[in-house]
């Protein structure tokens, strides 16, 4: 681990707005997960499910947000690096530019985990201090929620980041992040299977609540898939940027 | 003319085209797998149809198709030394602001065109629809293609002052999600933001969102009235932000 590389990754996020939009991705997954309990006719803060509404919120506030706004971050990052040439400049340092994506992976990944943890818990406390939720919330369930959306929202990046290093032209990054974000939301229309195809799709399979009936019910959570798409992606991200490592800069 | 000719030419080798195919077609696509998975016919035959499709395209993406467009459109303004090349030209300020506009707003007409064409394949190749696909959806599409002028001509402002190729699109997203719930609180006048102008008028006749289902002479008047307004608005703000920048190193 690159301490300084990482370092250095926090100190170009400092004119390149990552807190804005690292702002703006919380506030509107929390404006979301608020709207979906605020109009739904059946919603009632006693009700023993009332938390399963604002998990239904955030299943569909994360995946209309985070997809776009991921791409946005890693391309933000990623881009100065062939605006500047900074990819020659620090392979000639002695960072190849496998070195350069792995730092900032890690760098923008610490960002993104604490944004994704961040929205969970200021879901949970607007819940009980806002909206005033009563019945105890499930724990168990939040946590799972959140650690599937963390492992599928770092996958992104990840994927992300290798695309806007390697296509010099940003707008094949941000294309992906438009077709990613239709993916994640359809995909709660289409069989699991096809969910499982694109690392957008775990997005539609983590939901952790849906409305049905007449009312928001829990959903099981997909622990087995979120483990196999963490797998493969740490797999392909270390064979990608080993392979970048070894071209010239 | 000049700096229309001079755009078409940029234009004719970039990669504005993609998107400009692709995006509809994704989204009417999107829009009727989930109706395919479910393997249903469409409820209400061409009105279900162009629902799914259409209200969710004009919810975002739209917006963030046309901020594509226009960081496309300026992107080679901003590399090398092209800005101060701009900068030093003849060519007046109102000109280049005119024309960059009219080239976003024109690759932005063809989406709708290719939209309309999508969701008429869509509904004869894959739901077998009878009839042809009722002419108020024709109209509706010629009237979106004046209601997004304003988004193409306040996103090329935004590509125009934004170096980033990211940025102006995260700012479409948000600007699309504000907009969308101005318009479904009723705020007065939530037609005067360009997003605002785009969403509501691909709701017109469908019931959702900020639609009563029914289509009032008024609300046309509106829409083209906020259109034409808005239009010249943005022009002129541009042009003067245009005519205070400078050369730079």
């Amino acid at each position: 681990m690159n301490t300084r590389a990482i370092a250095n990754e926090f100190a170009k996020m400092r004119h390149l707005r990552i807190g804005l939009v690292t702002a703006v991705m919380i506030l509107a997954v929390l404006g979301l997960s608020l709207y979906t309990v605020v109009s739904s006719p059946t919603f009632s803060p006693e009700a023993p499910s009332a938390w399963n509404g604002l998990l239904a919120g955030m299943s569909l506030g994360i995946p209309l947000i985070f997809p776009l706004l991921l791409a946005v971050l890693a391309s933000r990052q990623t881009d100065i690096e062939h605006q500047g040439n900074g990819w020659l400049l620090q392979a000639t340092s002695g960072l190849t530019p496998g070195g350069v994506c792995r730092a900032k992976f890690t760098a923008l990944g610490l960002v993104v985990a604490a944004s994704t943890i961040g929205t969970s818990l200021l879901v949970l406390v607007t819940g009980k201090l806002l909206v005033g939720i009563i019945p105890p919330v499930s724990f168990a369930h939040w946590a799972g929620f959140t650690g599937c959306m963390l492992v599928v929202n770092l996958v992104v990046l990840a994927g992300h980041i290798l695309v806007s290093a390697k296509v010099d032209n940003q707008l094949v990054a941000l294309g992906i992040g438009i077709l990613g974000t239709i993916l994640a939301v359809f995909s709660q229309g289409l069989p699991d299977v096809v969910a499982h195809l694109t690392p957008w799709g775990y997005y539609a399979l983590a939901m952790a609540a849906d409305y049905q009936g007449t009312g928001f019910v829990a959903l099981p959570l997909p622990y087995p898939s979120a483990a196999a798409l963490a797998v493969v992606a740490v797999v392909l991200f270390t064979i990608i940027t080993d392979r970048f490592d070894h071209q010239e800069a | 003319m000049g700096a229309l000719t001079a755009e078409w030419i940029k234009l004719k080798r970039g990669l504005a085209w993609p998107v400009v195919v692709l995006l509809p077609i994704v989204l009417v696509l999107a829009g009727a797998a989930t109706q395919l998975a479910r393997g249903g016919q469409p409820e209400n035959g061409w009105h279900t149809v162009w629902v799914q499709s259409v209200v969710f395209y004009g919810l975002f993406p739209l917006a963030i198709g046309v901020a594509i467009l226009g960081s496309l459109v300026w992107r080679a303004e901003h590399r090398g030394s092209n800005w101060n090349a701009l900068m030093s030209g003849p060519t007046s300020s109102l000109r280049i602001v005119a024309a960059k506009a009219t080239v976003v707003a024109g690759l932005t007409s063809i989406m709708q065109i290719i939209l309309l064409a999508a969701v008429i394949a869509i509904g004869k190749f894959a739901f077998g629809l009878p009839g042809v696909l009722p002419g108020q959806y024709f109209a509706i599409i010629g009237l979106l293609v004046l209601a997004t002028i304003p988004v193409a001509a306040a996103q090329s402002a935004l590509s125009m002052v934004l170096r980033s190729f990211a940025a102006p699109i995260a700012v479409a997203l948000v600007a699309a999600g504000i907009s969308l719930a101005i318009l479904m609180i009723e705020v007065p006048g939530a037609i005067a933001s360009p997003y605002g102008l785009a969403t509501r008028t691909t709701q017109l006749g469908t019931g959702m969102f900020a639609d009563t289902g029914t289509i009032t002479a008024g609300d046309i008047t509106a829409i083209l009235a906020a259109a034409v307004l808005v239009s010249i608005v943005l022009v002129a703000v541009t042009t003067a932000i245009l005519e205070r920048r400078d050369t730079r190193s």
